[in-house]
């Protein structure tokens, strides 16, 4: 696919996916609003209830700054579900007009999936300046402009490391009638072993050296420690390394995935 | 430009029981059924050719168009477009093919016409000048420059499918194919899109295959049909001697005298053929050709008559016994298994 086409595939689904000005909104308060307060008050009373002044190395502050960066860079991290993903396009037959192009179809749908998520990243801006702002972040915990554009690197990766393993699991909707509950599942996983239900630090000790051999904690976990400076340069670059390493087994997963599928794919009806 | 040959396709299907007990027994054990939509058909189509494909729902039309532009893959048999196998999906096959389908919209609902078909230029890389020239050239065609700036969700059936037309021939494909393109629509639209697709075959000569359940898109579009039944190529030739194959009976109406008692009619003359209709007025009986004469000389006999018609059945209502398998296919008429040379 030309780099003209996906630019242009690009920003018509972020032109199409901002004129829904009711579900950005929405979004923003309920996503975003509505998962903050629900971690707040809950570390907040964990932290009270057990007398703790540490939790998996965050005190209480900490903690809710960690939530926050996780909150917000997971919205660039996630896959936007929105109409005609594959698992769709599969079970509608939308996939038809992707098969008869001469345009990649995996290209085609990745550029939709970064336009997709351009609302979420002016959603991004909008809260980061209201955190810089009106909340009080620990000065430690402070992004600096270079750990600023670290993370921005790890996001980057992280949103197509998830987009990757997102897109295999959809392929099995050329197998499976329904694919929403493989769907639930992969979200339960990546946010448990990814850190966005709670930071890896919280697990055991003998736990982390199988966490850190997994993918998913590049999903959350690391962008987020890269964000709040608490990664150093020559481990952020070696995190990137091995979960560019993760993308390209990934690929390779979704690619035979894909072939083995198309080759038996109805096309729906008869 | 297509050659197929002995092209079939099976395909597996879950069967499960109804009810609420079907669909826990399922969940432990599903049988498998194997519906064979396409079983070795063969044909071949040249350019500037509209073909006719006709079947009844479920006949393996659907499938057949999915294998030629390479949406599925066959289970056997051999297939090439433009000298290209298409489920290999070469995109220099794709670059020369379009696919419209009546009941599935190919262009992205959420967006106006103008830009699917940025989209379309992009994908197709087409060169700006040729991409404007052929735009006007068929917005002014199809009259809907005014619609270019409504998102596709919005515009009327007839709209969308002139759209759609629009969208699939911005390239100038060499083969096309047509899957009920005027399916819902009223019959201005459908008068509106049989004039452009004729117009466009006389400018571009592509081939095009044609399916349509609109005896009238059909008539007006194909000097060749293809009749497909339960999967099998039943007929290959051209519209008119469908008829003379086809067509084994004739219908005879007798117009009766209002001033004369309607009479019974004779054992004789109701086994000369099927009487389809007796009352005051009229009586009509189908009867084969061969026994044509002598049945109206009968009927003229027999009955007051104060007007007599003879009329060939109508094509749509020859193919409709065909596809309901009352009309017989003598095994002469069964196309040749090997495609004509191109």
């Amino acid at each position: 696919m030309s780099p003209r086409l996906f630019l242009q595939v690009l920003s018509l689904e972020a032109r199409n996916r901002l004129s829904y000005r009711a579900e950005f909104w929405l979004n923003a308060l309920v996503g975003f609003g509505v998962e903050f307060a629900v971690v707040y008050f809950l570390w907040s009373s964990m932290f009270r209830e057990s007398g703790k002044q540490e939790i998996g190395g965050f005190d209480l502050q900490g903690m809710v700054t960690y939530y926050l960066a996780v909150i917000l860079l997971g919205k660039l991290v996630r896959t936007q579900r929105f109409e005609g993903g594959v698992s769709t396009d599969i079970y509608e037959g939308g996939l038809n007009r992707y098969l008869v192009f001469p345009a990649g179809y995996f290209p085609f749908k990745y550029a939709q999936h970064l336009g997709g998520l351009v609302p979420a990243v002016v959603q991004f801006l909008l809260f980061a300046l209201v955190v810089a702002f009106f909340l009080d972040v620990p000065p430690e915990l402070r992004p600096s402009p270079t750990s600023a554009l670290m993370a921005l690197a790890a996001i980057a990766v992280a949103n197509l490391l998830y987009y990757l393993l997102d897109y295999a699991i959809q392929l099995v909707a050329f197998w499976a009638d329904n694919v929403w509950s493989l769907d639930v599942a992969k979200w339960f996983v990546a946010s448990l072993l990814g850190g966005f239900m709670v930071p890896l630090s919280v697990f055991p000790a003998w736990l982390v050296p199988w966490l850190e051999a997994l993918p998913f904690r590049f999903f959350f976990d690391f962008p987020a420690r890269v964000l709040l400076g608490q990664i150093e340069p020559a481990e952020w670059a070696r995190g990137l390394v091995v979960a560019l390493a993760w993308c390209g087994v990934l690929a390779l997963v979704g690619r035979g995935v894909w072939r083995r599928g198309v080759e038996q794919y109805a096309g729906v009806g008869i | 430009m297509i050659q197929v040959h002995k092209l079939s396709k099976a395909f597996t299907v879950h069967k499960k029981d109804p009810g609420l007990l079907g669909s826990v027994r399922s969940l432990f054990r599903r049988e498998q059924v194997v519906k064979q939509a396409v079983r070795e058909v063969s044909l071949s189509i040249e350019e500037g050719e509209i073909v006719g494909l006709i079947g009844a729902n479920g006949a393996g039309k659907t499938t057949l168009i999915k294998m030629l532009a390479g949406i599925i893959v066959p289970s056997a048999g051999e297939a090439t477009v433009l000298g290209h196998v298409p489920w290999k999906r070469d995109d220099r096959f794709r670059q020369q093919i379009a696919l419209i389908m009546g009941q599935k919209a190919q262009l992205w609902w959420d967006l106006p016409a103008a830009d699917c078909f940025l989209l379309l230029k992009e994908i197709y890389r087409l060169p700006e000048a040729q991409y404007r020239e052929t735009l006007d050239y068929l917005t002014e065609v199809l009259g809907v420059r005014e619609q270019l700036n409504i998102q596709i969700r919005r515009l009327s059936l007839g709209e969308r499918m002139k759209m759609e037309l629009l969208a699939a021939l911005l390239h100038s494909p060499r083969v096309v194919f047509l899957d009920e393109p005027t399916i819902g629509l009223d019959l201005t639209a459908q008068r509106a899109i049989r004039e452009f697709i004729l117009q466009y075959r006389e400018q571009h000569r592509p081939a095009m295959l044609v399916t349509s359940h609109y005896m009238e898109d059909i008539q007006r579009l194909c000097e060749r049909i293809l009749i497909i039944r339960e999967g099998e190529l039943i007929y290959d030739g051209s519209l008119r001697q469908v008829m003379e194959k086809f067509a084994t009976h004739k219908r005879i109406t007798v117009h009766l005298r209002p001033d004369k008692p309607v009479p019974e009619l004779s054992a004789e003359l109701r086994a000369l053929g099927e009487v389809l209709q007796r009352d005051a007025e009229l009586v009509k009986v189908e009867v084969p050709r061969a026994d044509v004469p002598a049945a109206s000389a009968k009927l003229l006999q027999e009955l007051p008559a104060a007007d007599l018609v003879i009329d060939e059945l109508d094509i749509g209502t020859v193919i409709e016994r065909i596809l309901s398998q009352r009309a017989e296919v003598p095994a002469s008429e069964l196309p040749a298994s090997e495609p004509s040379a191109s």
